[in-house]
């Protein structure tokens, strides 16, 4: 379903070239979860912008659902993001001035749904977070584990190919970690691609598939064994 | 610690030079816009006369037409001048400390040296009291005294340009002056005087200069010289003739008494009051007795010389400024929004709310004195614009200059504009968690 | 149209909004009356005199002389200034439309002292009035040269006829057809006669802001007194190479008095109406600089506004917003706050407006200037935001995943 073949960034300053990634590949089938783990500064985090399409790269191919999305326009990528990923951020990035409803209900707007199926969507994966009661609640009522959830529904309510989550849960205690962590597996069980980039290996250990990231490579290596040594 | 949060202060106000020049430009136009109205507002209802404001009194009779007021019917007030009759009448009783009884005229002064041709002048004819009652500055001589009034002495009082004009500004006391092919003598020569707004009369326009000379009352309506001014008749006289106007009840002078204290006032008025009375027995005042005394500023106020487009012009400065504010209190908020971090670390070393509050109050009032300080510049150079507009208006001049009141008042206006427009944003500032932001920085 | 998340997003962090709400709606009010009283004034400015302002200049002849004739001078004067070529005609009189300073009376259509009467400017002239003046006779007839007298201290009575402008004629008989007042007698003076012997179109009292100011009655006779006032109506073209001309005839005739004040009628009609036109000057630059504030105050709070929201912007766009949808939120966003401001401006503008009318007797505002005010407004505040609304639409996406 998703094939990233070959792609390298290169950051330029006046002086200084980064090479944040290179000719790294990755191909993953539908009804996957793979995590991809590495250190700070191993790149990770590129991928995870090129995977979601948040920036482009330099170098290479990259294809979803057999569609070459290198080379976009803005407007073509947006809409790319809004129908085939569904994200999710280490801090939530929920909006604070708006309630869970209309938060889940931000990507359904750019997809120009009408009225009627977005309130049943929204309700849908609420219902399926288990947040129904809070519909009408802001995030900063909500602890950090049920913000996440809420980010979770947010993601899942346009349907889309694969989940991008990023340290999904770095910023909750161990307790939320472990219900959010079994509400992505209930998700991937039920179907969803999730990709998951992390540098917690008991996390990824959760997943079906590890990519282990050093220096803007993928690692080639016994997945278990890095994460072992970076844990 | 005010010190402190002064420096604190100006080191912001550096790190955030544009938006603090923003703030301090907010300011200091909103309290330009408003100095300026204010400083002509301030000028046009100030005192003329501030040490003798309280004694002089302007008198009214209401001997005007029993079947209409003088005011067509508005407020049922009395003329805003008396006659000929009533005003000799009340001067030769003297019941006041002193009276005055003048009006504006016109006269054609031939000077003697044959290369400078005759010109108009603005006079004003008048008794003895004019000038010590109104305090006109002398540069040489004095004024006439009552004897001169009861002797038709041709005397004049000139004022400084007049002198110049004629006598190249030497003192020209004792010397003579043809007027209208008549032989006058200097007895004295003004300073500048000016009069602002000239009260002692207001019936054509409050605000023109003094006039350029003066001459008996007596000596002028023994030669005929009618006002420049307004000349009011509601009833028609039957003969012609100058003696018949004199008779008439034409209005077309003004009277002002010198009285000091509550009781002087007393006596006055119920002096007013039984020679109105008497002259209802032979006739006169067929309306019911409506006399009054204002002093010169219950005067100013009753005749309103502060211009319409003047007020409205202070009423929208006053919401320019309202605005320029609003404006001023969305840039503070941003930019402690911004500094919430700042803010945070500052509470979580030890500030408390009252520290923050001091700190960013300060930091307000630093920025409104700044633009309090660019306020004043801009103020003259918005008054220096009024002077272009309105320069029609010779009296422009004196309504367009700042004293001292004036420039603090626009140093106090900003700062406690921008002091006020601080509260809000240095509320929100407090209310900021110390460990909020942390992790922002 | 994200309507409803916008709206609610706002009333759940308000205050910057209400701020520029609360500026857009206190600059609605000012410039709606700003442009009410502007209206209002050069309405005022832009009412005819009647006379023939183009070509008109007049002087003031002031007499000092103790002998002087004044019905030889003033003769003898009129002739001269008839005579020179370029003039059409000249009439010694007492003054000019919008001078500010003249004669007036009041007048009634029955005698008696107690009988309310109608205020009339007057103006001394003799037959060549209507001419010099340039006044367009609607009905009756002019003076004839026979009925010229004199007017002052030394009359018993007024003038026993008048011309009068059309405005005095309506309100004296409200109910009269104007050809037939023609011939009617009104009193002056309480029991002087008058009979109206002509009526012209138009003819402004000296005093503008009087509200008797289209009354005007023209006596035929010469004014006593130290001050004639000339008026002289010059051929196309000719008046200003004239005025010098007449001014050293004049002087050259007799040196017993001196000539003072001349001044065109255009000129005397600005100094009339200065102070309006300095007012209307003085407003449009208060509504332009208040405007510019505003403005300035949009961008600035948009600005920060936007600066503050960068994550959430990379969130929005990573989660599928293109840059012209992000540029449509702020663009939309500001449109609402506008609105808002807008409409409390409007209600505002319209209790000002009441408020002017009853202190300062302003005419209350045409109701078209309100929308016209909401459009600028509305325009105004999308330009002002659409620099910051742009700069939002440039956060790259990616910005969403940087950490903390």
């Amino acid at each position: 379903m998703l094939c990233m073949h070959n792609i390298s960034k290169v950051y330029r300053t006046d002086s200084v070239e980064t090479h944040a990634l290179r000719e790294f590949s990755l191909t993953v089938d539908e009804g996957e979860f793979v995590s991809v783990t590495g250190p700070s500064g191993s790149g990770k985090t590129t991928f995870l912008n090129i995977a979601g399409l948040l920036e482009e790269f330099t170098n290479g191919k990259y294809e979803l659902d057999g569609n070459d999305v290198s080379r976009l326009n803005d407007r073509d990528r947006s809409r790319v993001r809004n129908e085939k990923i569904g994200f999710i951020f280490q801090s939530f990035n929920l909006i604070p001035e708006l309630d869970i409803y209309d938060n889940v209900d931000v990507p359904l707007r750019y997809r120009g749904m009408k009225a009627a199926e977005r309130k049943q969507r929204i309700g849908r994966v609420i219902e399926m977070v288990g947040l129904a009661s809070r519909m009408h609640h802001l995030p900063s009522q909500l602890s950090g584990g049920q913000q996440q959830r809420v980010a979770i529904a947010r993601a899942l309510a346009g349907e889309p190919r694969f989940l991008l989550a990023d340290e999904p849960t770095g910023n909750l205690d161990s307790a939320m970690a472990s219900s959010v962590m079994e509400l992505l597996t209930e998700i991937n069980n039920s179907g969803t691609t999730i990709i998951m980039v992390t540098h917690e290996a008991t996390l990824a250990r959760r997943a079906g598939r590890n990519i282990s990231v050093r220096d803007g490579r993928v690692n080639s290596g016994p997945a278990m064994h890095i994460a072992a040594a970076t844990a | 610690m005010i010190r402190y949060y002064i420096k604190l202060g100006a080191l912001s106000i550096r790190k955030n030079p544009v938006l603090s020049a923003l703030m301090v430009a907010a300011i200091a136009i909103g309290i330009s816009a408003c100095m300026t109205i204010l400083n002509i507002n301030y000028v046009m209802s100030g005192n003329p006369i501030p040490h003798r404001s309280d004694v002089l009194f302007h008198v009214q009779l209401d001997s005007w037409d029993p079947n209409q007021s003088a005011d067509d019917g508005g407020l049922t007030e009395p003329p805003n001048q008396v006659t000929y009759l009533d005003g000799t009448a009340l001067v030769k009783a003297r019941k006041a400390r002193r009276q005055v009884l003048s009006y504006q005229s016109s006269r054609v002064v031939q000077p003697a040296d044959r290369d400078l041709r005759p010109f108009e002048v603005n006079a004003r004819s008048t008794t003895a009291d004019f000038f010590p009652m109104f305090d006109a500055p002398f540069l040489y001589g004095r004024g006439w005294d009552q004897a001169a009034d009861d002797n038709l002495e041709q005397v004049v009082v000139l004022g400084a340009d007049v002198n110049e004009r004629i006598f190249g500004g030497e003192n020209s006391v004792g010397r003579t002056v043809m007027m209208n092919d008549d032989v006058y003598r200097v007895v004295g020569v003004l300073d500048d005087w000016s009069l602002v707004p000239r009260f002692y009369d207001v019936t054509t326009q409050a605000f023109n200069e003094v006039e350029e000379l003066f001459f008996p009352f007596s000596v002028s309506v023994a030669k005929e010289v009618g006002g420049s001014g307004n000349t009011n008749c509601w009833k028609p006289w039957d003969e012609a003739g100058w003696s018949a106007f004199l008779n008439s009840e034409c209005v077309w002078m003004q009277m002002w008494v010198e009285l000091h204290g509550a009781d002087e006032e007393q006596d006055y008025m119920a002096f007013l009051d039984a020679y109105v009375e008497s002259q209802k027995a032979i006739g006169r005042f067929p309306r019911p007795a409506n006399n009054r005394l204002n002093n010169v500023m219950e005067w100013m106020a009753d005749q309103e010389v502060v211009a319409d487009d003047v007020q409205v012009l202070l009423g929208l400065a006053i919401l320019f400024l309202i605005v320029c504010l609003l404006n001023t209190i969305g840039l503070l908020l941003a930019k402690i929004m911004r500094r919430s971090g700042d803010i945070s670390l500052r509470r979580a070393l030890g500030a408390s709310r009252n520290a923050i509050f001091s700190q960013y109050i300060v930091e307000a009032g630093v920025i409104g004195f700044c633009g309090g300080i660019l306020g004043i510049g801009l103020t003259w150079l918005g008054l220096r614009g009024i002077e272009v507009l309105y320069r029609q208006y010779e009296f422009v001049e004196n309504l367009v200059r700042m004293d001292w009141v004036m420039i603090l008042a626009a140093v106090a206006l900003a700062i406690i504009s921008a002091l006020g427009a601080a509260l809000y944003p240095t509320w929100r500032a407090c209310r900021i968690h110390p460990a909020a932001q942390l992790k922002t920085l | 149209m994200e309507i409803g998340p916008i709206w609610r997003a706002l009333m759940r962090n308000k205050t910057a909004y209400v701020l520029i709400a609360l500026q857009i709606a206190v600059t609605m009010a000012i410039m709606v009356n700003a442009v009410a009283i502007i209206q209002e004034r050069n309405r005022l400015m832009a009412r005819p005199s009647g006379v023939d302002e183009l070509n008109i200049f007049h002087l003031e002849s002031v007499s000092f002389a103790v002998d002087f004739d004044r019905a030889a001078a003033i003769a003898e004067d009129l002739e001269a200034i008839r005579a020179m070529p370029g003039v059409v005609d000249a009439v010694a009189s007492n003054t000019v439309p919008l001078r500010n300073g003249g004669w007036s009376s009041s007048v009634a259509t029955d005698p008696g002292e107690d009988v309310d009467g109608t205020g009339v400017a007057i103006y001394f002239t003799d037959d060549h009035g209507l001419d010099t003046y340039g006044l367009n006779l609607i009905a009756g007839e002019n003076f004839a040269p026979t009925d010229i007298g004199w007017y002052g201290l030394s009359s018993t009575r007024w003038p026993s006829s008048g011309i009068i402008s059309r405005e005095a004629a309506a309100t004296l008989f409200p109910d009269t057809p104007v050809p037939e007042i023609v011939g009617k007698t009104i009193y002056i003076n309480s029991n002087d006669d008058i009979r109206i012997v002509g009526i012209v179109e138009r003819l402004q009292a000296a005093w503008k802001s009087w509200d008797g100011v289209e009354r005007s009655m023209l006596v035929p006779a010469f004014l006593e007194g130290s001050g004639t006032r000339y008026v002289i109506r010059t051929e196309p073209g000719y008046r200003d190479e004239l005025m010098p001309q007449v001014e050293q005839k004049l002087a050259e005739i007799n040196d017993g008095r001196i000539i003072r004040d001349m001044m065109t009628m255009d000129e005397t009609r600005a100094r009339a109406y200065h102070e309006d036109a300095a007012m209307i000057k003085l407003l449009v630059f208060i509504v332009s600089l208040l405007t510019a504030i505003t403005a300035l105050g949009i961008v600035g709070l948009a600005s920060f506004s936007v600066a503050r929201r960068t994550r959430q912007i990379g969130t929005r766009r990573a989660l599928g917003a293109s840059r012209p949808a992000i540029l449509r939120y702020f663009m939309l966003e500001n449109f609402m706050v506008s609105s808002v401001g807008i409409v409390a401006g409007g209600v505002l503008a319209v209790a000002m407006n009441i408020w002017l009318v009853q202190t300062f007797e302003l005419t209350p505002i045409a109701w078209y200037i309100i929308p016209v005010a909401m459009i600028a407004l509305w325009l105004v505040g999308q330009a002002a935001v659409f620099g910051p609304a742009r700069r939002a639409s440039m956060v790259p996406p990616a910005v969403a995943t940087r950490s903390v």
